[in-house]
Protein backbone atom coordinates (compact mmCIF):
# COMPACT_ATOMS: atom_id res chain seq x y z
CA UNK A 1 0.00 0.00 0.00
CA UNK A 2 1.33 3.55 -0.88
CA UNK A 3 0.10 6.73 0.84
CA UNK A 4 0.45 9.95 -0.68
CA UNK A 5 0.19 13.56 0.71
CA UNK A 6 -0.44 16.39 -1.75
CA UNK A 7 -2.24 19.94 -1.34
CA UNK A 8 -3.52 21.93 -4.17
CA UNK A 9 -4.54 25.64 -4.82
CA UNK A 10 -7.33 26.85 -7.08
CA UNK A 11 -8.64 30.19 -5.57
CA UNK A 12 -12.00 29.22 -5.48
CA UNK A 13 -14.32 29.21 -2.53
CA UNK A 14 -14.71 25.75 -0.81
CA UNK A 15 -18.37 25.10 -1.90
CA UNK A 16 -16.72 25.33 -5.89
CA UNK A 17 -14.10 23.42 -5.20
CA UNK A 18 -16.53 20.93 -3.52
CA UNK A 19 -19.11 20.79 -6.58
CA UNK A 20 -15.37 20.29 -9.19
CA UNK A 21 -14.31 17.07 -7.31
CA UNK A 22 -17.52 15.28 -6.74
CA UNK A 23 -18.53 16.36 -10.40
CA UNK A 24 -16.49 12.83 -12.05
CA UNK A 25 -17.02 14.73 -15.66
CA UNK A 26 -14.75 17.17 -14.17
CA UNK A 27 -12.37 15.39 -12.40
CA UNK A 28 -11.46 12.64 -13.94
CA UNK A 29 -9.91 14.66 -17.26
CA UNK A 30 -7.95 16.22 -14.80
CA UNK A 31 -5.87 13.21 -14.53
CA UNK A 32 -3.24 13.09 -17.40
CA UNK A 33 -4.76 10.29 -19.81
CA UNK A 34 -7.56 10.19 -18.18
CA UNK A 35 -11.08 9.86 -19.49
CA UNK A 36 -14.66 8.89 -19.25
CA UNK A 37 -15.69 6.01 -20.80
CA UNK A 38 -19.50 5.82 -19.47
CA UNK A 39 -21.12 7.51 -16.57
CA UNK A 40 -23.13 4.82 -14.99
CA UNK A 41 -25.14 6.56 -11.53
CA UNK A 42 -24.77 10.51 -10.44
CA UNK A 43 -21.79 9.09 -8.54
CA UNK A 44 -20.21 6.37 -10.12
CA UNK A 45 -18.68 6.14 -13.97
CA UNK A 46 -16.80 3.59 -16.02
CA UNK A 47 -12.97 5.10 -16.85
CA UNK A 48 -9.78 4.54 -18.22
CA UNK A 49 -6.39 6.13 -17.70
CA UNK A 50 -3.13 5.52 -20.20
CA UNK A 51 -0.19 5.99 -18.64
CA UNK A 52 2.44 6.90 -21.59
CA UNK A 53 5.82 5.66 -20.95
CA UNK A 54 7.62 7.26 -23.94
CA UNK A 55 6.45 4.74 -26.89
CA UNK A 56 5.36 2.20 -24.78
CA UNK A 57 2.26 2.99 -22.50
CA UNK A 58 -0.32 0.89 -20.13
CA UNK A 59 -3.78 1.35 -19.85
CA UNK A 60 -6.22 0.70 -16.70
CA UNK A 61 -10.03 0.48 -17.09
CA UNK A 62 -12.31 0.33 -14.20
CA UNK A 63 -14.47 2.58 -11.98
CA UNK A 64 -14.45 5.66 -10.01
CA UNK A 65 -16.74 6.13 -7.44
CA UNK A 66 -17.97 8.53 -5.06
CA UNK A 67 -17.27 6.68 -1.69
CA UNK A 68 -17.93 9.09 0.91
CA UNK A 69 -18.84 12.25 1.23
CA UNK A 70 -19.56 14.97 3.63
CA UNK A 71 -20.58 17.88 2.19
CA UNK A 72 -20.20 20.21 5.46
CA UNK A 73 -17.12 19.34 5.85
CA UNK A 74 -16.06 19.60 2.61
CA UNK A 75 -14.54 15.96 2.75
CA UNK A 76 -14.48 13.61 0.04
CA UNK A 77 -13.25 10.19 -1.27
CA UNK A 78 -13.29 9.07 -4.51
CA UNK A 79 -12.34 5.49 -4.83
CA UNK A 80 -10.42 4.06 -7.84
CA UNK A 81 -11.09 0.19 -9.00
CA UNK A 82 -9.19 -0.40 -12.29
CA UNK A 83 -7.55 -3.20 -14.15
CA UNK A 84 -4.60 -3.33 -16.49
CA UNK A 85 -5.82 -3.92 -20.23
CA UNK A 86 -4.51 -6.79 -21.70
CA UNK A 87 -2.88 -8.06 -18.20
CA UNK A 88 -3.33 -9.30 -15.02
CA UNK A 89 -2.51 -6.21 -12.84
CA UNK A 90 -4.68 -3.86 -11.22
CA UNK A 91 -4.21 -0.12 -9.99
CA UNK A 92 -7.01 0.77 -6.84
CA UNK A 93 -6.87 3.95 -5.22
CA UNK A 94 -8.54 5.52 -2.15
CA UNK A 95 -8.40 9.42 -2.83
CA UNK A 96 -9.55 11.20 0.10
CA UNK A 97 -10.01 15.31 -0.14
CA UNK A 98 -10.40 17.79 2.26
CA UNK A 99 -11.70 21.01 0.48
CA UNK A 100 -11.72 24.37 2.00
CA UNK A 101 -11.04 28.12 0.57
CA UNK A 102 -8.54 28.58 -1.98
CA UNK A 103 -7.37 24.79 -2.56
CA UNK A 104 -7.54 21.02 -0.40
CA UNK A 105 -5.59 18.19 0.47
CA UNK A 106 -5.33 15.30 -1.39
CA UNK A 107 -4.44 12.10 0.79
CA UNK A 108 -4.29 9.24 -1.67
CA UNK A 109 -3.69 5.03 -0.84
CA UNK A 110 -2.95 3.21 -3.38
CA UNK A 111 -2.77 -0.33 -4.23
CA UNK A 112 -0.92 -1.56 -7.90
CA UNK A 113 0.54 -4.83 -9.17
CA UNK A 114 1.25 -6.47 -12.19
CA UNK A 115 3.50 -4.57 -15.15
CA UNK A 116 3.72 -1.34 -13.09
CA UNK A 117 4.69 -2.75 -10.11
CA UNK A 118 7.27 -4.59 -11.73
CA UNK A 119 9.17 -1.07 -11.93
CA UNK A 120 9.76 -1.71 -8.10
CA UNK A 121 7.71 0.46 -5.71
CA UNK A 122 10.42 3.31 -5.15
CA UNK A 123 9.46 3.56 -8.88
CA UNK A 124 5.99 3.13 -8.67
CA UNK A 125 5.84 5.70 -5.99
CA UNK A 126 8.05 8.09 -8.12
CA UNK A 127 5.84 8.15 -10.69
CA UNK A 128 2.42 8.44 -8.72
CA UNK A 129 3.88 11.22 -6.40
CA UNK A 130 4.30 12.75 -10.34
CA UNK A 131 1.02 11.99 -10.96
CA UNK A 132 -0.86 13.64 -8.79
CA UNK A 133 1.38 16.52 -8.71
CA UNK A 134 0.02 17.45 -12.16
CA UNK A 135 -3.26 16.66 -11.39
CA UNK A 136 -3.23 18.55 -8.25
CA UNK A 137 -1.94 21.33 -10.99
CA UNK A 138 -5.24 20.70 -13.54
CA UNK A 139 -7.18 21.22 -10.20
CA UNK A 140 -5.98 24.42 -10.38
CA UNK A 141 -7.86 25.53 -13.43
CA UNK A 142 -10.87 23.10 -13.22
CA UNK B 1 37.71 11.10 -51.27
CA UNK B 2 36.35 8.69 -49.41
CA UNK B 3 32.57 8.31 -50.25
CA UNK B 4 30.53 6.39 -47.50
CA UNK B 5 26.93 6.23 -46.18
CA UNK B 6 24.10 4.04 -45.95
CA UNK B 7 24.80 1.62 -48.63
CA UNK B 8 28.39 0.93 -47.32
CA UNK B 9 27.70 0.92 -43.43
CA UNK B 10 25.78 2.35 -40.48
CA UNK B 11 25.32 4.98 -39.04
CA UNK B 12 24.11 4.73 -35.01
CA UNK B 13 22.83 6.76 -32.58
CA UNK B 14 22.37 5.38 -29.18
CA UNK B 15 20.54 6.95 -26.31
CA UNK B 16 21.04 6.42 -22.30
CA UNK B 17 18.19 6.86 -20.30
CA UNK B 18 18.11 8.88 -17.16
CA UNK B 19 15.15 10.26 -15.03
CA UNK B 20 14.18 8.76 -10.66
CA UNK B 21 11.72 6.51 -13.28
CA UNK B 22 14.65 5.04 -15.25
CA UNK B 23 14.14 1.75 -14.51
CA UNK B 24 11.15 1.69 -16.62
CA UNK B 25 12.95 2.80 -19.89
CA UNK B 26 15.25 1.52 -22.17
CA UNK B 27 18.47 2.44 -23.46
CA UNK B 28 18.24 2.50 -27.39
CA UNK B 29 20.80 1.70 -30.26
CA UNK B 30 19.05 2.91 -33.90
CA UNK B 31 19.95 3.35 -37.09
CA UNK B 32 19.46 6.40 -39.43
CA UNK B 33 18.43 4.60 -42.58
CA UNK B 34 19.30 7.01 -45.14
CA UNK B 35 22.35 9.50 -44.77
CA UNK B 36 25.90 10.25 -46.98
CA UNK B 37 29.16 11.46 -45.75
CA UNK B 38 31.92 12.31 -47.70
CA UNK B 39 36.48 12.88 -45.99
CA UNK B 40 38.18 14.78 -48.47
CA UNK B 41 41.60 14.29 -47.09
CA UNK B 42 43.20 16.79 -49.82
CA UNK B 43 41.27 19.48 -49.03
CA UNK B 44 41.08 18.87 -45.58
CA UNK B 45 37.14 18.98 -45.58
CA UNK B 46 34.50 16.57 -44.43
CA UNK B 47 30.07 16.40 -44.78
CA UNK B 48 27.75 14.55 -43.21
CA UNK B 49 24.04 14.54 -44.18
CA UNK B 50 21.31 12.23 -42.64
CA UNK B 51 17.48 12.19 -43.00
CA UNK B 52 15.75 12.88 -39.74
CA UNK B 53 12.87 11.10 -40.87
CA UNK B 54 14.88 7.56 -41.52
CA UNK B 55 16.14 6.47 -37.91
CA UNK B 56 14.71 3.04 -36.80
CA UNK B 57 15.09 1.30 -33.69
CA UNK B 58 17.50 -1.76 -33.43
CA UNK B 59 17.45 -2.57 -29.72
CA UNK B 60 16.32 -1.47 -26.39
CA UNK B 61 17.90 -2.62 -23.24
CA UNK B 62 17.89 -2.17 -19.68
CA UNK B 63 13.99 -1.81 -19.19
CA UNK B 64 11.80 -3.67 -16.58
CA UNK B 65 9.39 -5.04 -19.93
CA UNK B 66 11.10 -5.55 -23.16
CA UNK B 67 11.11 -3.19 -26.20
CA UNK B 68 8.40 -4.58 -28.43
CA UNK B 69 8.03 -4.30 -32.15
CA UNK B 70 5.27 -2.05 -32.01
CA UNK B 71 7.27 0.38 -29.74
CA UNK B 72 10.17 0.00 -31.71
CA UNK B 73 8.05 1.14 -34.63
CA UNK B 74 6.67 3.97 -32.47
CA UNK B 75 9.77 5.07 -31.20
CA UNK B 76 10.69 6.92 -34.89
CA UNK B 77 7.55 8.43 -34.82
CA UNK B 78 8.08 10.25 -31.52
CA UNK B 79 11.67 11.19 -32.64
CA UNK B 80 9.79 12.70 -35.61
CA UNK B 81 7.38 14.35 -34.34
CA UNK B 82 8.17 15.35 -30.91
CA UNK B 83 12.32 15.71 -30.83
CA UNK B 84 13.78 16.61 -34.50
CA UNK B 85 10.77 17.51 -36.56
CA UNK B 86 11.91 16.98 -40.06
CA UNK B 87 14.84 19.54 -38.93
CA UNK B 88 18.05 18.78 -41.23
CA UNK B 89 20.95 17.29 -39.90
CA UNK B 90 23.96 18.23 -41.55
CA UNK B 91 27.89 18.74 -40.84
CA UNK B 92 29.97 20.64 -42.69
CA UNK B 93 33.86 20.67 -41.36
CA UNK B 94 35.88 23.55 -40.40
CA UNK B 95 39.27 21.64 -39.73
CA UNK B 96 40.49 18.31 -40.54
CA UNK B 97 43.86 17.00 -39.58
CA UNK B 98 45.15 13.61 -40.36
CA UNK B 99 47.73 11.82 -38.27
CA UNK B 100 48.67 8.47 -39.48
CA UNK B 101 45.28 6.22 -39.61
CA UNK B 102 43.41 8.62 -37.29
CA UNK B 103 41.53 12.10 -38.70
CA UNK B 104 40.54 14.54 -36.25
CA UNK B 105 37.37 16.34 -37.29
CA UNK B 106 35.92 20.03 -36.35
CA UNK B 107 33.40 21.35 -38.12
CA UNK B 108 29.57 22.35 -37.62
CA UNK B 109 26.81 20.39 -37.02
CA UNK B 110 23.37 21.23 -37.86
CA UNK B 111 20.60 19.75 -35.16
CA UNK B 112 17.61 20.66 -34.07
CA UNK B 113 17.27 23.51 -36.25
CA UNK B 114 20.70 25.06 -34.98
CA UNK B 115 24.16 24.96 -35.89
CA UNK B 116 26.89 24.09 -33.54
CA UNK B 117 30.28 23.13 -33.32
CA UNK B 118 31.35 19.70 -32.61
CA UNK B 119 34.90 17.52 -32.69
CA UNK B 120 35.41 13.95 -33.30
CA UNK B 121 37.47 11.48 -34.29
CA UNK B 122 37.69 9.18 -37.00
CA UNK B 123 39.66 5.67 -37.78
CA UNK B 124 40.56 5.01 -41.71
CA UNK B 125 41.93 1.59 -42.16
CA UNK B 126 41.50 -1.75 -44.04
CA UNK B 127 39.25 -0.26 -46.70
CA UNK B 128 36.92 1.48 -43.47
CA UNK B 129 35.57 4.63 -41.98
CA UNK B 130 35.13 4.14 -38.47
CA UNK B 131 34.21 6.86 -35.47
CA UNK B 132 31.79 8.24 -32.63
CA UNK B 133 31.25 11.20 -31.29
CA UNK B 134 29.35 12.02 -28.04
CA UNK B 135 27.03 15.40 -28.23
CA UNK B 136 24.76 17.21 -25.65
CA UNK B 137 21.58 17.52 -27.01
CA UNK B 138 21.56 20.59 -24.26
CA UNK B 139 24.02 22.31 -26.25
CA UNK B 140 21.56 22.58 -29.38
CA UNK B 141 19.34 24.25 -26.84
CA UNK B 142 16.99 20.83 -26.78
CA UNK B 143 15.51 19.88 -23.46
CA UNK B 144 15.83 15.95 -23.62
CA UNK B 145 12.92 13.96 -24.44
CA UNK B 146 10.99 12.86 -21.31
CA UNK B 147 8.15 10.88 -20.38
CA UNK B 148 5.77 10.34 -17.42
CA UNK B 149 5.42 13.33 -16.04
CA UNK B 150 9.06 14.11 -16.40
CA UNK B 151 10.59 11.42 -14.42
CA UNK B 152 11.76 9.28 -17.51
CA UNK B 153 13.89 10.81 -19.80
CA UNK B 154 16.70 10.58 -22.16
CA UNK B 155 20.12 11.42 -21.21
CA UNK B 156 21.51 14.54 -22.05
CA UNK B 157 24.35 12.72 -24.10
CA UNK B 158 24.25 10.92 -27.11
CA UNK B 159 26.71 8.82 -28.67
CA UNK B 160 26.39 8.63 -32.55
CA UNK B 161 29.28 5.82 -34.08
CA UNK B 162 29.62 5.57 -37.81
CA UNK B 163 31.10 1.98 -39.39
CA UNK B 164 31.00 1.77 -42.73
CA UNK B 165 33.21 0.72 -45.85
CA UNK B 166 34.89 3.54 -48.03
CA UNK B 167 34.11 4.06 -51.36
CA UNK B 168 37.38 5.77 -53.07
CA UNK B 169 35.31 8.42 -55.21
CA UNK B 170 38.97 9.88 -56.47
Amino acid sequence: MLELDHSFTTGKPADYNWDAIVDLDRVIPCVEGGRVVERTSPDEAKAEIVVKMGAMSLTFKGTVAVAERDETAHRATLRVKSREAGGAGYANADVAFLLNDGGGTIHTKAQISGKAASMGEGVVQTVLDALITDFTQKLATI
Amino acid sequence: MHVIGSDTGTLEVRTKKAGAAAKAGHNLRMEVGAWQATIDLDAAAATLTADPRSFRVIEGTGGVLPLGADEKAAIPQTIDEEVLKGTPIEFSSTNVDVAGGRVHVQGDLDLFGTRRPVGFELELADGRVRGSARIKQSDWGVKPYSALFGTLKVADEVEIAVDARSQDDA
